[in-house]
């Protein structure tokens, strides 16, 4: 291979035309063409394989009536009920307080606007359990907002308020970066035209901004929602009861075995796959199945 | 003192975005009058547009729109309209709600027959319902001057609106401009890269260089009479070469030329610049006793279109600009000689710089 390149320069220099150009051009090829679309493929198809195969393993586990018999079990099915719940709420409650931060991260209008972007994508560096213990400092019986709200009778050890403060601490990055990237791509100059044409900055975030980062806002909260179905190290730290259907599942894997807890797994994945799958083709406009118009 | 008599007047206006500076800046555009503003990319000219509109806060100095000082006045209370480079539409809106948009705003209800009558003027009614991504930017450029009108502005900024498109729809569209801020009543500018987009559509030039205003006249004196360099570079004017001045003659490679321009009786080294298209060839340079004459071989004939380059050798190098049907007449060849009258208003001397 050295050779031939060689050779080709050597040719190259001689041409000096676009013949030369040509002949140098194809020397660069340091593979046969097919190896590195080849090893594109290997690679992508290892990873997608490592993700599929266990769920597949898993949904093999089960039959049809194992899964209706962990349906029937009322702790079971309260526990999904609950975790799509308080998903839900905290999707809610994320959108909420995060698309505003998000907008002000985009458009760089908050003091030291690196360093908010920082602590707003710490809770991804924060290991779950460390997340809900110093969440249980903060929010339990004595701690400085559990103390106070404990008064006013609102307790977050062991009550749903607490699954979706951990829902919340571990997801929360998801809709604020989701909505920021989706404001960023809006051309500044848009909002600007808005305002010329006499809307304030109100109007202009809820006529213009706001349509136009639908889509980023839509997905983080679906993001979110997905991320807390899953939450479980944090969530068994602050509120072990009530039973979220990750901490049934891992009840169920320590008092019954593997056996007993695939079917309750099997019926989640289910359940949060189905929603999420509907939720993302709302939140993207199209189908998984269709590709992007525009590829990126 | 009403919006009829005073119109926009900006003094000592300055503004910063990192290490650039714009300003001071002092002009004003009266009521009903175009004022173009022509210079390079990074001259700071959108930079001033935006400051007048209020997208950016003045360091120092006041705008004066009417009576208002706009000062604090936030960008929707302003009256200003802006269009962009880009024309800046709102994508998710058809054409019609685009131009509404500013109507809506206010929260009118009863707009239909005004956006009729401004899709009727700019001749984009059949488009009404499209989306903004499946318009050509000639068409696009209409919707923003509709939608920008519809706030009926005190004053129009237009950011370079034809830059971005093709020749035949800029031309096209450069004339639609002309008519339109004619008979607008108010106070436009025009900012452009562009030098005859600047010459055909401003009442009065500016050349903005590096965040300052360099000259500010009608447009044929500003094309006649450059303040510098700079100026003369963007009005079409060719650089010559340096030469030295000596009594109001400019000695420069080979030749010896008389020039008007004195520069207060300055002697010394000097730049100096020519009108390509002034320069006179052959047939047309016997008889004319105005200016320097001598002869060259041409070197190149280029075909530049409307008119043709002829490239003459020499010390100093230079080039003439005819008509392509004159290319015959004055049998202009590469390789011949030829007689050349440079006329001597149509050369121009600046002290060099530094000396």
């Amino acid at each position: 291979m050295i050779d031939s390149r060689a050779t080709a320069t050597q040719l190259g220099a001689q041409g000096g035309g676009p013949g030369g150009m040509r002949v140098r051009a194809s020397a660069r090829r340091a593979w046969p063409s097919g190896v590195f679309q080849a090893l594109l493929w290997l690679a992508s198809g290892l990873l997608i394989a490592f993700i599929v195969l266990p769920l597949v393993r898993l949904a093999a586990t089960s039959s049809p009536s194992s899964l209706i018999n962990a349906a029937s079990e009322a702790e079971v099915r309260d526990a999904i009920v609950l975790s799509l719940q308080d998903a839900a709420i905290t999707a809610a409650i994320a959108t909420l307080l995060g698309v505003p931060l998000a907008y002000l991260l985009a458009r760089r209008r908050i003091p030291a606007p690196g360093l908010v972007q920082a602590i707003v994508d710490l809770p991804l560096a924060v290991p779950h359990t460390v997340a809900g213990i110093a969440l249980l400092f903060l929010l339990g019986r004595t701690g400085w907002v559990g103390a106070p709200a404990g008064h006013l009778g609102v307790s977050f050890y062991g009550s749903q308020w607490g699954i979706v403060a951990a829902m919340l601490f571990v997801s929360a990055p998801f809709a604020v970066n989701s909505a920021r990237v989706a404001f960023e791509a809006i051309d500044p100059n848009l909002e600007r035209a808005a305002r010329s044409l006499g809307a304030t900055r109100a109007h202009t975030f809820r006529r213009v901004t706001l349509p136009l980062g639908a889509r980023g806002v839509l997905t983080g909260a679906v993001l979110v929602y997905a991320r807390s179905i899953a939450e479980f190290g944090a969530v068994v730290i602050i509120a072990y009861y009530p039973v979220t259907a990750p901490v049934e599942i891992y009840n169920l894997f320590l008092r019954s075995g593997l056996a007993a807890a695939s079917a309750a797994s099997v019926l989640l994945l289910i359940v949060a796959l189905a929603t999420f799958l509907v939720l993302r083709t709302l939140a993207s406009g199209r189908w998984l199945w269709i590709a992007d118009r525009d590829p990126r | 003192m009403t919006l009829a008599e005073s119109g926009l007047a900006i003094q000592g206006v300055r503004a910063r975005a990192g290490s650039f500076e714009l300003g001071p800046i002092d002009l004003d555009v009266g009521c009903d009058r175009v004022l173009a503003i022509l210079g390079p990319s990074g001259a700071g000219k959108t930079m001033l547009l935006e400051t007048i509109a209020g997208f950016r806060a003045a360091m120092t100095g006041s705008i004066f729109l009417g009576d208002r000082e706009l000062g604090e006045i936030p960008p929707e209370d302003r009256a200003i309209g802006f269009v962009f480079q880009d024309a800046a539409l709102f994508p998710h809106l058809s054409v019609r709600d685009n131009v509404a948009f500013a109507l809506r705003a206010r929260g009118e209800h009863h707009y239909g027959q005004r956006v009729d009558t401004l899709l009727a003027r700019f001749e984009i009614a059949h488009l009404a319902e499209r989306a903004p991504r499946s318009l050509s930017g000639g068409e696009r450029q209409r919707v923003a001057l509709a939608r920008a009108l519809a706030a009926q502005p005190e004053l129009l900024l237009l950011d370079e609106p034809l830059s971005a498109l093709d020749r035949p729809t800029r031309d096209d569209l450069r004339s639609v401009l002309q008519e339109l801020l004619g008979g607008l009543g108010i106070p436009a500018i025009h900012v452009t890269h562009d030098r005859d987009e600047a010459l055909s559509i401003g009442d009065r030039v500016a050349v903005v260089v590096a965040g300052q205003v360099r000259q500010l006249a009608r447009p044929h004196e500003i094309v006649a009479n450059p303040a510098d360099e700079t100026c003369a570079r963007l009005l079409g004017w060719s650089e010559l070469g340096v030469g030295n001045l000596d009594q109001g003659r400019l000695a420069l490679g080979d030749l010896v030329l008389p020039v008007h321009d004195r520069l207060n009786g300055w002697n010394g080294p000097v730049c100096a610049f020519y009108r390509p298209e002034a320069v006179l060839l052959g047939a047309d340079a016997t008889g004319i006793s105005e200016g320097a004459r001598f002869q060259a071989v041409i070197d190149r004939v280029l075909p530049t279109i409307p008119l043709t380059r002829v490239a003459l050798v020499g010390r100093p190098g230079m080039a003439a600009l005819l008509l392509p049907r004159d290319l015959g007449r004055l049998d202009i060849r590469t390789g011949a000689t030829v007689e050349v009258v440079l006329p001597s208003d149509s050369l121009r001397v600046f002290r060099l710089t530094g000396a």
